[in-house]
């Protein structure tokens, strides 16, 4: 048994401000086609694009747990790590929430809810080889509809898309008292 | 997982497609199998209708 199921804690990020502001942006801009949720969680931004768009939505995360719920929440899951396990082409649209926390090595503490929340040193550690690896699976006309915060720094988010050959817009935002939340809308640059 | 999840899936070492063995299915989906790579012959397993993709030295859950 892992230490996070003995102590009774979460082991899903449970919908927080960023969902709700990721899921209403997407949600205005998909319309129809086949999305993939990355880090896919307990599965309600992925739930309210099935529900509230006509795309076919697959989810995906490394946590065996937030698989499960995903699919007893009826949206198909996959158990990969970020977009590695899917064929070059397949979307027209890719969500994702990343962990995106500035956390320092000593504070780092091994248990899946932290790896739901920690973003590394500089708060982009996952999203580093989530934007080397989206252009191969998003489609040519695909968009990517990334969650990012002023504690990430999104300049240097937009620089990393721009290494990966893809061109972010920010599309939304919502302003809370330690950080600004902003959703990037990433597409193949010569678009 | 709905056998059409496979035309989006593939082995997440080489990038090749994946072939279906199904050992327990209902009408729609299939619960219980296995995922083989067509050029490694890496084989990934489907459990309680979730296919397990990630790499063999990420997999640190039993897969029993």
């Amino acid at each position: 048994m892992k230490l996070a199921e003995q102590r009774g804690m979460a082991t899903v990020y449970e919908p927080a401000e960023d969902s709700r502001l990721l899921a209403t942006a997407a949600i205005d801009r998909i319309d129809g086609g086949r999305v993939l949720e990355v880090g896919v969680g307990s599965g309600y931004v992925a739930d309210r694009i099935a529900a509230e768009t006509p795309a076919d939505v697959v989810g995906c995360d490394i946590n065996p747990e937030a698989c499960r719920r995903t699919r007893s929440a009826g949206i198909e899951a996959v158990r990969s790590d970020l977009t590695h396990a899917f064929l070059a082409d397949s979307f027209d649209a890719v969500v994702f929430n990343p962990p995106y926390l500035p956390t320092p090595p000593e504070e780092e503490w091994d248990d899946p809810l932290e790896y739901a929340l920690s973003g590394g040193e500089d708060g982009r550690r996952v999203i580093r080889p989530f934007l080397s690896d989206l252009g191969r699976v998003l489609r040519p006309s695909g968009r990517a509809y990334l969650l990012v915060s002023t504690l990430t720094d999104v300049d240097a988010v937009v620089e990393l898309a721009d290494e990966a050959g893809l061109g972010a817009e920010a599309v939304d935002e919502a302003s809370f008292p330690f950080e600004r939340l902003v959703v990037l809308e990433i597409t193949h640059a010569n678009r | 997982m709905k056998e059409t999840l496979l035309d989006i899936l593939c082995c997440p070492l080489d990038k090749a497609e994946l072939e279906l063995e199904v050992i327990r299915e209902d009408d729609d989906e299939i619960l219980e199998g296995r995922l083989v790579c067509t050029e490694c012959g890496e084989v990934y397993p489907i459990e309680d209708g979730i296919p397990n993709l990630l790499p063999p030295d990420m997999r640190e859950e039993a897969t029993a």
